[in-house]
């Protein structure tokens, strides 16, 4: 209660959550509030926002309900976005862990392997595992964790190198338990609040990565995403450019958003550490 | 410094100039012919290979007529619509079995030797029959070809073969390559290729990758003060939507091939000092066609192809994806063809009802869901026109219970998908009509072509009667018996659905008005532009 209450003391934070909020109903809202196919054919076409109130954000180059489709846009782009960043933390945390608890062969081995991912640009290795694979949603969100879970792992390993040291854990070795139990029931769960404080950055940079990957026309062709769209209205940007400006706002705010609540969260960690 | 740089300063400071002299009156600018200029030009795609005579396609053409000549070219005006190039006149005998080119006297490659017709006789013999994309099947029977002197050529056929025909493939499919330089090694990994030599009014000078091509004058071009341009330079500009600033940037000076998009020509038609022209085209006539596998059970179905069909809005999709910058086609013949068109054939009118009750009588019923099948659907990537057809099918056939989903692909993969792997059901091609079915276009329902022939029937359509039809086409050597036969081609294409065709479309420039006698043939992007200026 304590730590909620000094979350929403800043107001970057109290902002970034209205944003995220807004933006989960519009998620959860949108199979209700627009049944069906989103990409069916609603109306005439290019037709400019504010003109019809039964297309309020007006329609694409085939008659598409631009309002349903930034609905259906918000799901991909969250789904993606916290799929891809959790697959990163959970592989990241497990490998940061295995690496600082084991120490010696393995951690050298693991830590190599973390150099070596780490100095390929991550949305190249995106890009690259996208277009051999083929797009699909599941694919995208491997092709970013792909990039995305070496951050977690370097974090994970400096704090288990710390916790391993500790008193507890000394007495956990001593009373028999399994090197791998210790690792992940006293250590990791230790290890884990800093890592999770890099979540924020890594949703936000997942949603925009997803972004860019449709854009670049490797998202998944047959659901909406906000990239995909922003795309799209690219062809008629100088007749048409609220085709592009309205989903290019709603990833601006969703990253913001996200980006903010997570320094929200990091605050209020930071506040409760340095009363402790 | 032979380095070509086109700094924004340096054209700035030249479309100051340029922008001075046009606030003059202008009155009677596009009169006489003006000599001298560099022409800019906007380049989407970067050909490699730079050999008409082994890749017969409009990408390569784009950049190579300029160098590399042709037989003869297409005219709107010109006998059996043809102008003479690099032949003077042409003639069969009576029995089909040989064509006779008197070639024009005085020619000199751009390396200074003579053009003779030991040229054509190699072009013909080693490149157009064993290696061209579409020489392959129409030089198919081409034997030999005599040269009693140099400026005849006597093309010898093993079977007879149509005067129509070949007349048609003309000037497409007869881009003559010099002999001295390609009879040494593999034609394929001749130099040349990359840096072609040919007769043509301009000479190939350098290509920088992801920047430009540059073609120079060629001083010693047969044509009378021709040509006028003293420099062309394609200024590779991939992205599909710089072309149209850049030519408001006057950064460029021609935009072909619809490099600006449709969507934007409306507006871009009012910006003074350019113009948009949609002649110029008539010749490459593109096909929005539903390619169907017919290893697909429901698909080898008639009735499902017609359902199909019946679900096609094709004015809406003429309207909205092409924004009225095509027409909806009746059959594998385009309206705009002057020789074999035919209207006689079966039509399927928009009608959802009648598409589901087809499919409903071909046994494939809604289930619970809503849905008869799902289908996997593979638009080309070639066109923004045809993966947007795509999203529009899509949502066609969801009207009439067909699930499909889209997978895109890259080019090679998409070729590589459909026309090797057959890991398709229904696919979005843009075949290309080049003036004779029999070129290009009854390739697409033929049965027989090996695996891996890309734009050819990949669909495992199999029908013995048109398969009949279409070899006694070919060796039919009356023309007006042969037009017949082709009419009687459309209607079976037409009534059995081997395929669907959606829609014809053409390409679109746009210039600045400085730029005289612009789309003055029918395949005029990809003519040799030895008369083209730039005035002003």
């Amino acid at each position: 209660m304590n730590r909620l209450h000094r979350f929403f003391r800043t107001p970057e934070a109290i902002a970034g959550a209205i944003i995220l909020a807004l933006l989960i109903v519009m998620a959860l809202a949108a199979p209700l509030l627009f049944p069906g196919d989103p990409q069916a054919i609603a109306g005439p076409t290019l037709l400019p926002p504010f003109q019809d109130w039964s297309l309020p954000l007006g329609t694409d180059r085939l008659g598409r309900d631009v309002l349903a489709e930034l609905f259906h846009g918000a799901r991909t782009s969250l789904a993606v976005g916290l799929a891809a960043a959790a697959a990163a933390l959970l592989i990241g945390s497990v490998i940061g862990t295995l690496a600082g608890f084991a120490g010696g062969l393995i951690d050298e081995v693991l830590m190599r392997i973390t150099d070596a991912f780490q100095t390929v640009p991550s949305f190249l290795l995106a890009l690259a595992f996208v277009s051999i694979v083929g797009p699909s949603l599941s694919v995208v969100v491997a092709a970013i964790a792909l990039g995305a879970w070496t951050g977690p792992a370097r974090v994970a390993r400096a704090e288990v190198l710390s916790i391993r040291e500790r008193d507890y854990v000394a007495g956990a070795r001593v009373i028999g338990m399994h090197p791998l139990e210790i690792a992940f029931r006293e250590v990791l769960p230790n290890a884990l609040p800093p890592v999770l404080a890099l979540s924020s950055v890594i949703v936000a940079a997942a949603i925009l990565t997803e972004a860019a990957l449709s854009f670049l026309g490797l998202g998944d062709p047959n659901r909406v995403t906000w990239g995909g769209m922003i795309a799209e209205g690219r062809a008629v940007l100088r007749t048409a450019p609220f085709l592009s400006v309205v989903p290019g706002i709603a990833l601006m705010l969703t990253v913001l958003g996200v980006y903010l609540a997570g320094e929200g969260v990091v605050e209020s960690t930071a506040v409760r550490r340095s009363l402790s | 410094m032979s380095e070509l740089t086109i700094s924004r300063r340096g054209l700035l400071a030249g479309s100051a100039l340029l922008l001075a002299s046009t606030a003059l009156p202008t009155i009677g600018l596009a009169q006489t012919p003006k000599k001298g200029g560099r022409l800019i030009v906007a380049a989407d795609s970067e050909p490699r290979n730079l050999n008409p005579a082994i890749v017969a396609s409009n990408g390569v053409f784009f950049i190579s007529s300029k160098i590399v000549e042709t037989l003869a070219e297409a005219a709107f005006d010109g006998k059996e619509g043809l102008q003479p190039r690099l032949a003077l006149s042409w003639e069969r005998a009576a029995d089909g079995l040989s064509v006779t080119f008197k070639l024009r006297d005085g020619v000199k490659w751009h390396d200074g030797k003579p053009f003779t017709s030991a040229d054509v006789a190699f072009s013909a013999l080693q490149i157009w029959k064993p290696l061209q994309n579409l020489g392959r099947t129409v030089f198919k029977d081409l034997e030999a070809v005599d040269t009693p002197d140099d400026l005849t050529a006597i093309f010898k056929f093993a079977k007879p073969t149509p005067f129509q025909l070949i007349r048609n493939a003309l000037p497409a499919l007869s881009s003559v390559v010099p002999k001295h330089l390609y009879e040494v090694g593999k034609i394929e990994e001749n130099p040349a290729n990359n840096a072609p030599v040919g007769t043509g009014p301009f000479k190939f000078a350098e290509y920088k990758a992801g920047q430009y091509y540059r073609l120079t004058r060629n001083d010693a071009y047969w044509g009378k003060d021709e040509p006028y341009l003293d420099e062309i330079v394609y200024q590779v500009l991939p992205d599909r939507t710089s072309a149209a600033a850049a030519l408001e940037a006057e950064e460029i000076q021609l935009a072909a091939f619809s490099a600006v998009p449709l969507a934007d020509l409306d507006r871009i038609s009012k910006v003074p000092g350019l113009k948009v022209i949609t002649k110029g085209y008539e010749g490459l006539t593109y096909q929005l066609v539903v390619e169907i596998n017919h290893r697909r059970k429901e698909l080898a179905d008639l009735k499902v192809r017609q359902a199909i069909a019946h679900a096609i809005d094709k004015d809406f999709v003429v309207k909205t994806i092409f924004l009225g910058y095509a027409a909806t086609a009746t059959g594998p013949v385009p309206k705009n063809d002057p020789q074999f068109y035919t209207a006689d054939v079966p039509t399927y009118p928009f009608d959802i009802a009648k598409a589901n009750a087809l499919l409903d009588e071909a046994g494939y019923k809604r289930a619970d869901d809503g849905k008869r099948f799902a289908l996997k659907l593979l638009p080309a990537p070639y066109f923004n026109e045809t993966k947007q057809f795509g999203d529009y099918l899509r949502q066609a056939l969801a009207a009439i219970g067909i699930d499909a989903e889209i997978v895109n692909n890259d080019s090679a993969a998409h070729i590589k998908a459909v026309y090797t792997d057959h890991a398709f059901d229904l696919a979005v091609g843009p075949p290309v009509f080049r003036g004779d079915p029999a070129i290009s276009t009854t390739i697409l329902v033929q049965s027989g072509i090996p695996d891996g022939v890309p734009f050819s029937n990949q669909g495992g359509y199999k029908n013995a009667e048109l398969d009949a039809l279409i070899a006694k086409a070919s060796e039919t050597l009356d023309t007006a018996a042969r037009t017949e036969l082709y009419k009687e081609f459309q209607k079976k294409v037409a009534a059995d659905l081997p395929l669907i065709n959606v829609a014809e479309w053409s390409f679109i420039s746009v210039a600045r008005e400085t730029v005289g006698n612009i789309a003055n043939n029918p395949r005029w992007a990809v003519s040799n532009w030895a008369d083209t200026y730039l005035a002003g």
